[in-house]
């Protein structure tokens, strides 16, 4: 089964008197349990494909199916909906809510998703656990440093088991060594959740690691390499 | 939902202290706003309460009843039609908090240097008691026995007008219902004080026996006075007398004898409303202004928020919530001051330096601030409600953001 | 200085909605300030006018320790000579003389106790409104006729008309009885209902005769031709006072202590709220102004490293908040002025102002007043305390390192 699948996708964007064509009949599959990184020079469609995947933009035209459902002609509110229970999202930079601490952020999702108390504040704990964070639960994001604070994000992104991760350039404000514990993080994930990972960035460490890459280029698909994680 | 209510809660107050120099002054604005409502309500309103309390005890308790003709031609020729032993079984079991019969009549009081206007009061001094302005405990030689006392009691401020003292002799006139002048001689066996210093010239107080005899009026008066529990609502009181006395008789309301201050009454009352929501709008705009401030400064994170799925409304949530709490922090500790204020002055104010400007408008020179509860409940109410108002702006645009376009946004 | 004005100008526009909140706190706060101060001022004013003209006049000459006993026997001497001669040296009809008593009026059915008034028939009319104001009859003629005119109340309660009879019996100077009896030639109706219900006026020659006064009176009245002249023209009056009699001149503060008190108790309760507005307003400055400039922490940092001064930097917060206060002086005084103008033409009520009105001698429909005063006193004290309320966020700058600046986000 498809975890996405998205059809001849078109997007224009305006910026100053030029049309930037940002995704230019663009179709693309990633099966269930897949490892895709997008990769394109700045400005070259991959973070406006993720948002369309992750129900945060709509396309000009084409369709997107997440797990077989159609999403892209779904209505705001049910796309908030969507996000909440079935997609997770790790961003470049400001992914905690600033006054919450590392596990309240972990929480945030299921609180609002009604989670009860208990069932929560276990799940949370266990995976800051899990992401090599423990002891550090009730740290402010002020408190902690950058890698610390992605780490957070992801733990956030995956507990409540989305069928997807969207990652828009993760590593891209983070030293090497930092780097590369957060992509073996995510490799983890792949292999033992089977969640479904699909990576924006043009850092090479990343792309080296990922099962597919994807080069984009003015919106459009050059190249996909199928590679086999090191 | 509870959940998310309760994490809309959380997030709300520990926003409100991420800036905190911000909250402070905001703080200290609508509790010095919330201050000056309710200190500046309890002032006018205890200074009404006064005005009316002391008129109406005097005046027209009230209700009253009288013969219709009386009330545009007060002479005594216009007497009630029963009397007063009758009227006394039909009032008493009726069980009004106080009520008296009285004998109202214009006279010229004459000591030997001079002579005055006044207004003759015959009354029963028991009955009276309940319902008069004078301070009984501050009379100067005693006050009257009983309704067949023979001694006049006269206010200090005429005594000395009239150059007179306790244990003279002084000559009251005044008309008969044949328009023969009726004129006899007291002593003054008592001197009373009153706030309202015009009332010590305008009242001297007989028995209501003595003036009956010196009138030759047999049992008969002019006036039944009535008084009930609240001057503001008299209604209750009306219909019962109402429907005790016969059609010949007029009964009429405080408010309907003297408009100045029934009227003054409502004035009062829309004043103090339209001084509380003035406070409130200068409040408003700084209030409005730092929320806007705060919306400005987290648009990345209500963009965050907004990307992993909450609704736009929990955004609109979380700002009302936040500034209902500012609010409400400021109110409890604005009602405190206030009440912290209030108190210690509530054996009154005095004002003796404009004493006279007080009495010209009818009122004492001693300010007895009092604090109403519902006067108290009206300013709170207008400050979350119409601040629940004020707040909907900001965080109606916060909750529009597009979560894409928030979360990139470059300050 | 111009590019430090610009500067400022254009930073108090980085944040437009900001700006705008603040100085619109400030005209809201203006704008009920000119209105209010206008229609106290002008209110006040009438008040005063209104109820000297009634009766009382601007000041009035009297025997010393009159104003406090009110004894008969506390006379001013040869009375008319007196107003004559203040008539001649101060060149003005405005001055009259009276005299006055206690007295029992009695009708055919009726007795009241009245102040009687012995006046000078031609010179009342020029200091009290009340010769103008007669709505049946006429006013007083002659100087010696034995006639009375009363006031509407009064009529009413004796039951009188025109052409009836009063009988009056009272105390003359010396004790003895007095009685006369009157025709009723006037009825008045001033609106005021102590005045309409209590005085009675008869010439001055009359009076004089019934109640043993010889020439000998109690006041002399004596108006200015408007209110601010009063203070000079008591002290003209009293420099021409005979010195050897024991007379003051008495203004209307101290004739009607209790019209400057109502008025000043009026105005303290104003103060009191004009206060809270523009303290309020000063917390919104001041919040304003801080939040301002921890915004710009860093970029003053960087101005600092680059060798400006602290205190400039202090002026320039202190210049933005003069600036965003006179916009909102301006707008507010302009908008204020043009409100107030407005029911300055078309006059203002409120229910309620029938019934207040007529007990302060006030009209049921006021016409504030736009004065220069009013326009600006209210957003001047306003501007002044912005101006303050910058004063700490100012001294902030002050104490700012560089370095530490440019390290905060």
């Amino acid at each position: 089964m498809t975890a996405v699948r998205c059809v001849d996708l078109c997007k224009t964007y305006r910026q100053g008197d030029q049309d930037i064509k940002a995704l230019d009949h663009l179709s693309i599959e990633v099966e269930e349990g897949g490892f895709v990184c997008l990769s394109s020079p700045s400005g070259g469609g991959k973070t406006t494909l993720l948002n369309a995947i992750g129900g945060l933009d709509k396309p000009d035209s084409g369709e997107v199916y997440i797990a077989g459902e159609r999403i892209d002609n779904l209505s705001k509110g049910d796309l908030a909906e969507l996000r909440l229970h079935r997609i997770g999202f790790v961003f470049q930079a400001f992914n905690l809510i600033p006054v919450l601490s590392a596990r309240e952020n972990v929480e945030f999702v299921m609180q609002v998703q009604g989670v009860p108390a208990a069932e929560r504040r276990g799940k949370s704990l266990e995976i800051l656990e899990e992401v090599g964070l423990q002891g550090l639960e009730d740290r402010l994001p002020s408190e902690m440093s950058g890698g610390q604070q992605q780490r957070v994000a992801v733990a956030r992104a995956i507990v409540s088991n989305p069928a997807l991760v969207l990652a828009d350039e993760p590593t891209a404000n983070l030293d090497s060594k930092t780097a590369d514990e957060l992509i073996d993080l995510f490799k983890h994930l792949n292999e033992h959740h089977g969640t479904t990972f699909i990576i924006a960035t043009h850092d090479q460490r990343v792309m080296a690691y990922a099962k597919r890459l994807v080069r984009m280029l003015d919106g459009r698909i050059v190249e996909q390499i199928d590679q086999n994680a090191a | 939902m509870m959940n998310t209510l309760r994490i809309l809660v959380m997030l709300a107050w520990r926003n409100l202290w991420r800036n905190h120099r911000r909250t402070l002054i905001m703080l200290g604005a609508v509790v010095v706003g919330v201050w000056a409502m309710i200190f500046m309500t309890a002032l006018t309103m205890g200074m009404v309460n006064d005005m009316i309390e002391d008129s109406i005890s005097v005046l027209p308790g009230h209700v009253q009843v009288h013969n219709p003709d009386y009330l545009d031609d007060p002479n005594i020729a216009n007497l009630l039609p029963k009397p007063d032993k009758e009227i006394e079984t039909i009032f008493a079991p009726a069980g009004f908090l106080a009520w008296a019969t009285r004998i109202k009549v214009p006279a010229v009081l004459s000591s030997e240097r001079e002579s005055r206007g006044v207004t003759l009061l015959g009354i029963d001094p028991q009955r009276e008691e309940a319902m008069s302005f004078v301070d009984y405990s501050a009379v100067d030689g005693r006050f009257l026995d009983g309704p067949d006392d023979d001694g006049l009691v006269i206010g200090r401020k005429l005594a000395r007008t009239l150059e007179t003292e306790l244990g003279k002799r002084v000559v009251l006139m005044t008309q008969d219902p044949d328009n023969d002048i009726a004129d006899r001689g007291f002593r003054v066996v008592g001197l009373f004080s009153a706030d309202v210093e015009a009332y010590e010239e305008q009242y001297v107080f007989a028995g209501k026996g003595t003036v009956q005899e010196l009138l030759g009026v047999g049992d008969r008066v002019t006036s039944i006075v009535v008084l009930g529990d609240d001057y503001r609502n008299v209604e209750p009181v009306y219909e019962k007398v109402q429907a005790l006395v016969d059609d010949g008789v007029a009964v009429t309301r405080w408010t309907e004898l003297d408009t100045y201050l029934g009227t003054m009454l409502r004035v009062m009352d829309g004043f103090v409303l339209v001084w509380v929501i003035v406070i409130f709008l200068a409040l408003s705009f700084g209030l409005v202004n730092t929320l806007v401030m705060a919306v400005f400064e987290r648009v990345r994170e209500i963009g965050l928020m907004l990307a992993l799925g909450m609704k736009p409304s929990s955004i609109l949530g979380q700002i009302v919530i936040e500034s209902m709490m500012l609010l409400v922090i400021g109110l409890a500790i604005g009602n405190l001051l206030a009440w912290a204020t209030i108190k210690p002055l509530e054996g009154g104010i005095y004002i003796s330096v404009v004493a006279e400007g007080m009495a010209m408008m009818g009122a004492a020179s001693v300010l007895y601030p009092q604090l109403r509860p519902e006067d108290v409940i009206l300013a709170n109410a207008v400050v979350l409600i119409l601040g629940f108002f004020a707040s909907l702006s900001p965080a109606w645009r916060a909750s529009r953001f597009q979560p894409i376009e928030a979360i990139t946004k470059v300050n | 200085m111009n590019l430090v004005l610009r500067l400022a100008w254009r930073n108090l526009w980085r944040q437009p909605r900001r700006t705008w909140l603040t100085a619109g706190a400030m005209v809201f706060s203006n704008v009920l300030l000119v209105f209010m101060i206008s229609l106290q001022f002008g209110m006040y004013r009438l008040m005063i006018d209104n109820s000297l003209q009634a009766f009382t006049g601007h000041m009035q000459v009297q025997a010393r320790g009159y104003i406090d006993d009110k004894k008969m026997r506390q006379t001013v001497p040869d009375i008319v000579a007196l107003a004559n001669e203040l008539r001649a040296e101060l060149n003005s009809d405005a001055v009259a003389a009276r005299a006055t008593a206690f007295a029992l009026a009695s009708s055919e059915d009726r007795s009241y106790g009245i102040a009687v008034f012995g006046v000078e028939t031609q010179f009342e009319p020029r200091v009290s409104n009340i010769p103008g104001l007669v709505s049946e009859g006429r006013y007083l003629e002659s100087n010696d006729a034995a006639e009375i005119v009363i006031g509407a109340v009064l009529a009413r309660n004796l039951k009188v008309g025109i052409g009836d009879e009063l009988t009056l019996l009272g105390s003359g100077r010396d004790g003895s009885f007095a009685a006369v009896v009157a025709d009723v030639v006037g009825i008045f109706d001033s609106g005021v209902a102590e005045l309409d219900r209590t005085i009675a006026e008869m010439p001055l020659g009359l009076f004089q005769d019934v109640f043993y006064m010889r020439e000998t009176g109690h006041q002399v009245v004596v108006n200015a031709p408007r209110l601010g002249q009063v203070a000079e023209l008591k002290q003209r009056v009293a420099a021409l006072l005979p010195e050897d009699e024991d007379l003051v001149v008495q203004d209307w503060d101290a004739l009607l202590p209790g019209l400057k008190q109502a008025i000043q108790a009026d105005i303290s309760s104003a103060v009191f709220m004009y206060a809270v507005l523009v303290i309020l307003v000063a917390f919104s400055v001041l919040n304003t102004q801080l939040m301002s400039v921890l915004e710009r922490t860093h970029e003053f940092g960087i101005v600092l490293a680059l060798g400006l001064k602290p205190g400039r930097l202090g002026r320039l917060v202190m210049l933005e908040t003069a600036l965003m206060g006179l916009i909102g002086l301006f707008l507010g005084a302009l908008i204020g002025g043009a409100v107030t103008a407005w029911l300055g033409v078309h006059g203002f009520t409120m229910p309620g102002m029938d019934e207040m009105g007529a007990k302060f001698n006030l009209p049921s429909r006021l016409h504030p007043d736009v004065t220069i005063a009013s326009l600006l006193s209210g957003p001047l004290v306003v501007f002044l305390f912005s101006l303050l309320a910058s004063v700490y966020p100012a001294l902030r700058l002050r104490r700012l390192q560089p370095v530490e600046a440019m390290r905060s986000a």
